[in-house]
Formats: C-alpha cells, structure tokens, sequence
C-alpha cells in the first residue's frame, strides 16, 4: 500500500481505536464510570433525553444566533473600518491586540448584574468575547490586500465605488468568511459557557444541572451535541471558505 | 504608535474616565449598577489592602504559573516528536488540529467531576487549555527551521547536537516564546473561568460573589486588577518575543 | 596511490561515479558513470541542461551524498562524508543564518570546529575584507543586499582555508549586473587564494568566463559529454566576451546542451 494510503488507514484506525476505548475501558473499569461514562451511555442519554434537550436549544441558538449578528457583524464593521485608515490601523490595532491578553470571562458576572439570568446576559457576554478576535482577523485581512490591484483598477477608470464592490470585497471576502469562521465558534463557545456559569435555561445550563447530580452521562450527551454544533458551523464555514479562497488576491 | 498619537490615547482614555464619572453623577447612568470612578478607586485601594483578596491573587496566580510551568514544557515536547517522527506526526497531527478547533471550556464540567472542586482541577483544566496552543506552536517552530541550514551545517561539518545547539535552537525561539505568550493568555482565561464557575479560593471566585452579592465597586475594582494583570504579563512576554526576534526581517 | 593527470596531482578525483534516487519505488538515475581529475588550483565550470545532475555532482564531491557506483576523491582520500576543512561549499542561496551578524556568518564553521572566537573573529573579519564587505561585519542578512549574502557565503566557504571550494550556481538568483561584478570579484579572491574551484552554473557565458575548463554534462542521466580547454587569456575582461573565440567556445557548449534539451 502507498504511503499515503497507509496513512490513511492508520488514522481510521486510530478514530475507530479510539472510540472503542472511550466504550471499553470504562465498561472495563479501569476509568471510574464517574468520570467518562462509556460512549453508549452518553449517546443512549442524548436518546432518552432528547425532550430535555431539544427545548433547551431554541434558547441557545437563539442566543448564538443573537450574538453572531452582534459579534461578527460589528466586527467585520469595525475591523474593515479600522483597517480602512492607515492611522486607525497604527494606533487602534495595537491596543486592540493588547486587550487580547484580557481575560474576559471576568466580565460575565458583571453581565449577571446588568441583564440578569435571562438570555440576554448570554448574548451581552458572548458577543464581547467573539468581537476583539473577529475584529483582529479581519483587520490583518484586509490589510494584507494588494494594493496593485486597487492602482490597476483606477488606471483602469474605475470610480471608487467600483474599486470598493469589484476589487476591496472580493479580495478580503476569503479573511472576512476566516472571521466568521473564528467569531462564529467563539459565539458558540460564549454562549454555551456562559449558560454554564449562570442562567436558568439553555444547553449549558442543563450541562451544568447534570453536573450538579453527578450524572456524567448527561454532561458527556451535552458536550457531544456542543461539538455537534461547533462541528457542523466549522464545515460549513470551511466549505463557504473553499469557495471564496479563488478570489484571495496574492 | 509615535509619541503624539500616545498622548491622544491617553488623553482619550482619561476623557473617557471623566465622562463616565460626570454621567454618573448627572444620573444619567445608574450608579448602582457601573459606580463613578471615584467610588471605584477607593474601593481598589482597600481591595489591595485586604489579605484576604491578596490571599486569593496569589492562590490564582499560583494556579495560573503551576499549569503554565507544566503545560509548556510538555506541549513542546508532544510538538516536537510530532513535528520529526514521520509517521507518528502524520498519524497524530489531524488528531491534535482537531482537538485544537474543538472548544476546551465546555469540558469543564467533566474536570470538576473528575477532581472536584480543588485547586488541581483548576491546575489540570488550565494545563488541558494551554496544552493544544503549546503543541501546535513546537509543531510550527520545528517546520520553521529552513532545511538549507541543515544542510549548510552539515558541510560546514556539525554533530547532531551542534545542529540542535546553533541552528535548531535560534530558529525555533521566537514562535516558541510567541507560543508560549499565547498558551498563557488562554491559560489565565482557563483557570479564571474556573474560579468562576466554581471554587473556594481566588480572585475570579470572589469576582463572582462580589457579582452575586452587587458590590460593584469592588467587583469592579477586582476587573482591573486582573485585567492590569493579565495585559502586564503578556507586555513583558511580548517585550522578550521582540528582543529575540529581532533578526526577522520585517515582512 | 594519487590520482594523476598529466603531470599534474589531481586534488579531485571521481572514478566510475554514477549516482541514483529512489523516488516512491522508482529508480531515478542521475549521474552515469562519470570520471573526472580536477588539478589543484584549476577552476573548473560545470554545465549542462536542466536536470542533468550538476547540482547531484557537486553534493557528491562535498561528501553530503555517497555515490551509488564508484568513488570520489579528495587529496587522494575517499570522501564519504563532508571535510568541512578540504572542501567549503556555496549555495545559490546564501543560506546564512539570519540571527547571526555577517562576521559571525562567516565564522560558523570554525565556531563548529571549537576554534576560539577571538581567533574566529579575526579570521572572519580577514574573510570578510577579501571579499570586499569590510565595514560590514556586524549587518543581519536581512540588512544585506543579495549580491552581499553571497560575498558572506563566499566568505564562509574560505575561512577554513579549504583547498577546494564548491560553487552550486551561486549567483543565479542575483541580477544581471551584480552577476558580473561577482563574477570578477570572485576571478579576483581566486587568482589570490589559487583554490580549486567547481563552479556549476546554468549560464554558458558565465561557464566560459570564468573557467579555466568547461565539463559539459548530458541531459538526464548525466554523463560527461565534453571537456573543454578555455585558454582564454587572464585576467579575463568584458571585453573578450565579444571576442570569436569565446563565441566558438560558447557555440560548442551550446551544441551539446540544444540536442540534449530537445529530448
């Protein structure tokens, strides 16, 4: 077999050895059951609960939904206005990067104080949590476009409104889909955790509530439809980035 | 950023604090809720004053360098068997890409079954955080060396640990300290989160009962704190990632 | 027992030297048979179509590749491995390492060999000004100009005082005219040293500017097709490069690398 092809087969492998352990080795009891119960049993909860589960996710989705229009639409806004002027870009980005150090997980009890346990706390902290990063990346992407591009479209005749619809969006498309990419699952993660560390309903919330009775099956069936989630934006984005890499201008 | 424009900013931020305390007093922001700078400042100094908040930041910043110091040392190790054993890197690459994109935090919950609520869940869950970033930047600093070097090296007559000492070791510093300066800011976001969630000591424990019980300004108070804090740490490792870098050509 | 050609000791010495990789299972011959005395202190060019294992030769020579077939030899002795102390190599590519100021550049090879580094430092410094980059020493690569790394790379291949110095199309990535200045900057440093030099280059012109003997190689699997005496005169000047005889010379060249190239 090809060396490749080898590969291949050994990561399956390992995927599959893998999986099997995570149902073997606690049905075995070398790994205490309380700790990661076996992979059926997490599933088999998911199943038995799936009522529980099901209507804790129209409020989570509704405040990822939330936070994703505020996190990234706001932080492709000020990204691409930061990165418009070269003074902005001087001055802004680097204290932005140094707010990046700031740990701001801090800032939801404040959020607890200010909107309550509601749904609008979560959105509040996760559209913060996603917006330095989503502006960074977009910022760094739009600052990376070639600039011959722009001087050939205006020795071309372009107006500025044509260089800005035919040249600036679909070259920093590819770094603003990046964007989403990254704010969308830090959205997911915002809001999930969030949940957890307060709010009275929500996947994160039941995550937590699970935790609470030492049922490690429940809080394992939580975590997989949160992977779940994070999963399917991050192949969804990654496909809608395929399509767009062509237009990233070298 | 040149010095005029510095001056801007900190003339900016200094208006900021003024407005926030004029609209306060105005009422035209609830005090109770975002208290003026006036009362906020008190409220630091005697916070800084307290043992026991000084007992906290410390039970956190032990928490913080422990998983740090360990985390480290054995994500660059992972990292560089990765990036030079063949096919154990290649097998185990995607494996540790995918692990990177999936978010740390929502297994928090599972640490605090396995541990329970004690300061080595908090050093075990800010060690599983930092891990992944510290993996994938060995992984990145050991494919940065420029194979010609090597080569050069080999000509010039090197042993292997002449090649690991002169050319290996030089090219690999500065993605790894970027590295580290990463793995540390995801790992004081980790071990806050904890103590949020769920502790009996530090500061990001008293952060939330200061939340729960509404004393804003000492909760306020305690956001500067960490935030000078973490913001302090990542200046000084960026300030050595720079001095070390220094023979990158500007892009 | 030594090597000979004509009266003169041969310093390199390749007999029945045939080379091959193995690429995913597939044999892929580079070098066939190739017999070749190079006489200390001759400049010898090396050329030949795209692929046809120049750049294979000289790593073999530089002992960074053991030959398939047949042996290589230096001073008489099998090489088996780099003699970092007989036989210095520049790259087409400098290759220095960039957080390493030009004199440190050039004094790496003697820092490997455990050489102190006041003695180093001197030795570089003297390397450094036979290559007209006095002034220079404490510059980043990255604060050098092109044709400068490669005057620090030629540096470093003589600061050990190789007999022999190694040359893998060492100025094909710098422009036309730093070509030329680097081309009789490099006649200069050898007419003073008198080393022997191998000198793979892609340019005919170049080859028969330079050299003392061209070695044209065959397209792919390499084998010696022609062996031609420059006697143009020294030193060389741009003015000859107009002359009839360099154009003979060149023609010939040319001759062998046209039928090779369309194959």
């Amino acid at each position: 077999m090809s060396a490749p092809g080898r590969l291949r087969l050994g990561q399956v492998g390992l995927g599959l050895v893998l999986l099997g352990a995570w149902e073997a080795l606690p049905r075995l009891g070398l790994v205490p059951r309380l700790f990661v119960p076996p992979l059926s049993e997490a599933l088999g909860t998911l199943v038995a609960e799936r009522r529980e589960f099901a209507s804790s996710l129209p409020t989570t989705l509704g405040e990822i939904a939330a936070a994703y229009v505020l996190a990234c639409g706001g932080g492709v806004l000020i990204g691409q206005a930061v990165a418009a002027s070269r003074t902005a870009r001087r001055v802004v980005l680097p204290l932005i990067r140094s707010a990046y150090a700031v740990p701001l997980v801090v800032l939801y009890p404040v959020m607890m104080v200010w909107f309550g346990l509601g749904p609008e706390s979560k959105v509040a902290f996760a559209a913060v949590y996603a917006f330095v990063p989503t502006v960074l990346t977009v910022a760094a992407g739009v600052g990376a476009l070639n600039p011959a591009l722009a001087e050939t479209a205006r020795a071309l005749g372009a107006t500025r409104l044509q260089q800005v619809v035919y040249i600036a969006l679909p070259a920093s498309l590819p770094s603003l889909v990046a964007a989403l990419r990254l704010g969308g699952a830090l959205v997911i993660v915002g809001v999930i955790v969030a949940e957890m560390l307060g709010a009275a309903a929500g996947l994160g919330f039941l995550i937590t509530r699970y935790r609470t009775l030492l049922n490690s099956a429940g809080v394992y069936a939580g975590i997989i439809l949160v992977l779940a989630m994070t999963g399917t934006h991050e192949a969804l984005l990654r496909r809608l980035e395929r399509r767009v890499a062509a237009f990233r201008a070298t | 950023m040149r010095r005029s424009e510095r001056l801007v900013v900190a003339a900016a931020a200094l208006g900021a604090v003024l407005g926030w305390e004029a609209l306060v007093r105005r009422g035209w922001i609830d005090g109770g809720l975002a208290p003026a700078p006036s009362v906020i400042a008190p409220a630091l100094v005697a916070l800084l004053t307290r043992p026991e908040v000084l007992t906290s930041l410390g039970v956190t910043a032990w928490e913080i360098l422990a998983s740090f110091m360990i985390a480290v040392p054995v994500g660059f190790f992972i990292g560089f068997t990765l990036a030079e054993v063949p096919f154990l890197g290649g097998l185990l690459r995607p494996l540790v890409n995918f692990l990177f994109g999936v978010p740390k935090s929502i297994f928090l919950p599972v640490f605090i079954l396995v541990f329970g609520v004690t300061i080595t869940q908090k050093i075990a869950f800010g060690v599983f955080t930092t891990l992944f970033v510290v993996i994938t930047g060995g992984i990145a600093a050991v494919e940065s060396v420029p194979r010609e070097l090597l080569t050069v090296s080999r000509v010039y007559g090197a042993t292997r640990w002449q090649m690991v000492r002169e050319i290996y070791l030089p090219a690999m510093a500065p993605i790894l300290l970027e590295s580290a300066r990463l793995g540390m800011i995801f790992n004081i976001t980790a071990v806050l989160l904890c103590e949020i969630y769920g502790a009996r000591d530090g500061i990001g424990y008293r952060i939330a009962a200061w939340g729960e019980n509404v004393q804003m300004p000492q909760l306020y108070a305690a956001l500067l704190v960490v935030a000078a804090g973490a913001v302090a740490v990542n200046e000084a490792l960026r300030v050595v990632e720079a001095r070390i870098g220094r023979w990158r050509s500007v892009p | 027992m030594i090597p000979t050609v004509g009266g003169a000791k041969a310093l390199l010495s390749l007999r029945s030297v045939s080379h091959e990789f193995v690429a995913d299972g597939l044999r892929v011959p580079a070098l066939e048979d190739v017999d070749l005395d190079v006489p200390d202190g001759q400049f010898l060019a090396v050329v030949g179509p795209s692929g046809c294992g120049k750049s294979t030769l000289l790593s073999l020579i530089a002992g960074l590749r053991r030959p398939s077939r047949g042996t290589v030899f230096c001073g008489g002795e099998p090489v088996t491995a780099p003699m970092p102390r007989k036989i210095g190599m520049v790259f087409q590519e400098a290759n220095l390492l960039p957080w390493l100021s030009a004199i440190d550049n050039v004094a790496f090879p003697l820092k490997l060999r455990g050489v102190p580094a006041r003695q180093r430092r001197e030795a570089a410094a003297r390397m450094l000004a036979l290559t007209g980059l006095a002034g220079f020493e404490d510059r980043l690569p990255h604060q050098l100009s092109g044709g400068m790394k490669q005057r620090v790379a030629i540096a470093r291949g003589l600061v050990q005082d190789p007999a022999v110095l190694l040359m893998d199309e060492p100025f094909a990535s710098l422009d036309e005219q730093t070509r030329m200045v680097l081309g009789d900057e490099l006649l200069r440093i050898w007419s003073e040293t008198r080393k022997t030099v191998v000198f793979v280059t892609h340019s005919l012109s170049e080859a028969v500017y330079l050299a003392d003997r061209v070695v044209v190689l065959s397209a792919r699997p390499g084998r010696i097709v022609d062996d031609i005496e420059v006697n143009l005169p020294r030193p060389r000047t741009f003015s000859l490069t107009s002359s009839e005889h360099f154009g003979t010379l060149r023609e010939r060249i040319w001759r062998h690398i046209r039928s090779g190239e369309r194959r």
